[in-house]
């Protein structure tokens, strides 16, 4: 016997019409722009508790816990003082070369962490994905506000080793509020494409590595990119200098070190980054968003 | 045709649907007895590149689900049933084919998993949250999931410190929390013992009453039965039998 049903020999356009005639939505389709938004606002109390949590149990299983946050770009940044201030010399043109390795370190370990873990924030998570319905942009959002989140113990220590590098707290300072959040913008930007690119190609995550060191080495995280601008073509100094990790690098500093001024056209040019990476990002990982959690 | 006749609305509606999905990692092989060293070599050589292996889970589905329906969907391990589930659910996006609803599908099940290195507390949070229920509906229902769990004081801890048993439970209460009108359960009702069954089996009624419609998966003749006045048998990702429980059940049983 082969069991009977109403619809056994029911072909795809009867189905769809039926699907019609009684209003029932297509599941899984890609929601509008518009709608995806509004979705995830109203997940926003998921994204927060969620990066909350990932913050927190990140280094849980060692017995210096937390700790690591600071102790980790805090002993890169020797590293880095006795290899290029101290062996090299890569020291001329900046006067306090402490601050500046410092505030290059720790930003640039921040912008470099979060493109990292978002590379593996939707295969990473494929059993959330595959039990759960929400909309998937949380995923690389959660990245960034949990890197966000760990900074800020390594941002007091910046802010304490700045100040004992001889410089002297202005209301400047203040300015490094704005520049975290044009940063938080950027990085939201770079994660949405890193995952939605990893997503498609698993195999890209193995130059993540690549770029993130090809990254540290011209954006001038260790010297100054115009004090090398008589030996170079002007076209390759200007984009060293106004591609977006450096301009943030030179906005935090700006913001910090008084030999630094304040360049309000910088500034700009930092927040148009922000704004064409997180909505280009934005853009290109929704775009997939019926296709996360295929495989 | 009958299915423009049935004057019961439909919730769901599903489409040729298939999935198929890539697993990196190892092939599969056809088995062969004696073959030739030439074949083995070219074999060798391949597999310097990382094994892919495309897996044709749901091979062509096409359903019509009412209100007020609980169907069973049997069949072996591996037959493809919690894939289905899963496409129907509309959390694995089928290659083609399309599914259609009147509501959002809830998929209850002990595979609901969520982060094992942390605390049952978080997870329980974080769940709610992702079904997106609001921070105070989830603070709410907190006691209540702690409670049908059974778990105690062990919600503090990180999900890596439970038994398997307990993990289940938890994922369990945390997926009860909400009523959906389209429920699908996935084996939930099989896990823990008995006195944790009989209150999953009250938890899937209560559901049920509410709901206009559920799916349940299982390999367990008795329990489709029990449950489900509707079964479909599954079968190397194609529909083998569709009808009343009683009858599929018959020959599902028949043929194994």
């Amino acid at each position: 016997m082969t069991s009977s049903s109403s619809h056994d020999d029911a072909t795809s356009e009867e189905l769809s019409a039926l699907a019609h005639q009684h209003g029932l939505r297509p599941l899984g389709l890609r929601p509008r722009f518009g709608e995806y938004i509004r979705q995830i606002i109203e997940r926003r109390s998921f994204l927060w508790h969620l990066a909350r949590a990932k913050s927190a149990s990140r280094h849980q299983n060692n017995y210096l816990g937390q700790l690591w946050l600071i102790l980790n770009p805090l002993l890169l940044a020797g590293v880095y003082y006795l290899v290029f201030g101290i062996m090299l010399g890569t020291n001329r043109g900046v006067e306090n070369f402490v601050g500046f390795l410092v505030v290059g370190i720790f930003i640039y370990v921040f912008i470099a962490n979060t493109l990292t873990s978002a590379g593996d924030s939707i295969l990473g998570n494929l059993p959330l994905i595959r039990a759960l319905q929400f909309p998937r942009a949380v995923l690389p959002l959660q990245v960034v506000l949990s890197e966000a989140i760990i900074l800020m113990p390594a941002l007091g220590v910046m802010l304490v080793i700045t100040a004992g590098s001889g410089e002297v707290p202005t209301w400047s300072w203040l300015l490094v509020l704005l520049a975290l959040v044009i940063t938080v913008l950027f990085n939201a930007g770079i994660s949405f494409i890193a995952a939605r690119a990893i997503q498609a190609t698993r195999d890209l995550k193995n130059l993540l590595p690549l770029i993130v060191r090809l990254m540290r080495y011209v954006s001038g995280v260790f010297f100054l990119i115009t004090s090398y601008g008589d030996s170079i073509p002007r076209a390759i100094a200007l984009t060293l200098e106004y591609q977006p990790i450096a301009v943030y690098l030179t906005m935090f500093r700006s913001a910090l070190l008084e030999e630094f001024a304040v360049d309000w056209t910088l500034w700009a040019v930092g927040l148009g980054w922000a704004m064409l990476f997180f909505t280009v990002g934005l853009i290109v990982f929704w775009r997939a968003e019926d296709r996360y959690g295929r495989d | 045709m009958a299915v423009t006749s049935d004057s019961r609305k439909p919730a769901l509606i599903a489409d040729n649907v298939h999935v198929v999905y890539r697993v990196f990692g190892g092939r599969k092989k056809a088995y062969r007895g004696a073959e030739s060293r030439f074949r083995d070599a070219v074999e060798g050589a391949k597999k310097t590149r990382s094994a892919v292996t495309e897996i044709h889970a749901v091979r062509g589905i096409s359903l019509v689900a009412h209100h007020g329906e609980s169907i069973g969907i049997v069949g072996r391990n591996g037959a493809g049933k919690s894939t289905l589930l899963r496409a129907l659910a509309g959390l694995i996006p089928p290659s083609q084919g399309h599914v259609h609803v009147d509501a959002q599908p809830s998929l209850l099940g002990v595979s609901a998993a969520l982060m094992p290195s942390m605390t049952g507390e978080k997870n329980i949070m974080l769940g709610c949250l992702a079904m997106g229920l609001s921070l105070d509906e989830a603070r709410e229902r907190f006691d209540e999931i702690v409670e049908f769990s059974g778990i105690g004081e062990f919600v503090y801890l990180p999900m890596t410190a439970y038994s398997s048993g307990m993990q289940a439970r938890l994922r369990f209460a945390i997926s009860a929390a909400i009523v959906p009108d389209i429920l699908m359960v996935d084996e939930a009702l099989a896990t823990g013992d008995r006195a944790f069954r009989a209150k999953s089996k009250e938890k899937f009624d209560e559901i049920r009453e509410k709901a206009g419609t559920v799916f349940l998966v299982s390999h367990n003749p008795g329990s489709i039965e029990e449950h489900c006045d509707r079964a479909i048998w599954i079968d190397k990702g194609k529909i083998i039998a569709d009808g009343t429980a009683t009858d599929v059940m018959k020959e599902y049983t028949q043929a194994e």
